[in-house]
């Protein structure tokens, strides 16, 4: 059965609030969001991460940035250069550190969501499959810019 | 000093476990990147702790708990995840979970977690 554009609209609010909230508590570097706004065209990107989400909420959340932005927030985070296979699986555990926030918080307004292991996406991707697809830019002091998808199956 | 099992999908989270570990004393006498791989190593090298993440391929945590508890009742386990929501603490604690570590942590919390359970 298909969700209501109300159901919608309140799954999308509620998963984007989540996410920034999430943002804030998981990454120690000051931020700024722009103003979320609807994808119009395909989702493209070079570097990434995707999490399934299941449960009461279907859909997926990428985050998507330069590899060196991720680097500089893992920097920050860890303390610790990072390169290669350890960039990418930082990466993987940024996104799942996000999403497992993002699930407890919304836990608390009574959403339950389940998510999937993070996949890494790297070269030019090309992501389909959803209904709906809202993006979220944060500007991270000295670390650059992150993309923040929220997509509803 | 106690032998450890760190159990994680990411090489990233395993090495951090890895490198606060050794600093507090412990020996790290096995790696398992799936909770499949943890039951087997469990078996084979019989730690003293295990760390377990929750979501990972082939075989998530809570499942590897409820395994690992089925063929040793004795087992100390300590959940270390991104998801920290009521309801998946409280499963991960019935499978036989004796702590619960919400990622990011900290190694003090890490500490602390491991001196209550050892």
């Amino acid at each position: 059965m298909s969700l209501s554009t109300r159901e919608t609209s309140k799954h999308i609010t509620i998963l984007l609030n989540g996410t920034l909230t999430s943002l804030k508590s998981v990454i120690p570097i000051g931020h700024e969001i722009e103003r979320p706004r609807l994808l119009q065209t395909p989702l493209k990107l070079e570097y990434g991460v995707l999490i399934g989400i299941t449960g009461d909420v279907k859909g997926k959340l990428i985050l998507s940035g330069k590899p060196s932005t991720f680097g500089t927030i893992g920097t920050s985070m860890f303390g610790m250069e990072l390169e290669g296979d350890m960039l990418e699986s930082f990466s993987g555990e940024l996104g799942n550190m996000i999403a497992g926030k993002l699930a407890t918080s919304i836990y608390e307004e009574q959403v339950e969501i389940d998510i999937t292991y993070p996949t890494v996406l790297q070269g030019k991707t090309m992501v389909s499959g959803y209904n709906k697809a809202i993006l979220v830019s944060a500007w991270f002091a000295d670390c650059g810019e992150m993309e923040i998808y929220v997509l509803l199956d | 000093m106690a032998t450890i099992l760190v159990t994680d999908d990411a090489a990233f989270m395993r090495m951090q476990l890895k490198d606060i570990l050794t600093k507090l004393g412990h020996e790290i006498v096995g790696e398992a990147e799936n909770g499949r791989l943890a039951v087997e190593k469990s078996a084979e090298l019989n730690p003293d702790l295990i760390t377990m993440d929750i979501t990972m391929p082939e075989m998530g945590g809570v499942e590897a708990v409820r395994e690992i508890k089925k063929h040793n009742p004795d087992a100390k386990i300590i959940m270390c995840s991104a998801m920290g929501q009521q309801g998946m603490v409280l499963e991960a604690i019935q499978a036989g979970a004796k702590d619960f570590i919400v990622k990011p942590f900290t190694a003090e919390r890490i500490e602390e977690a491991v001196t209550k359970v050892l």
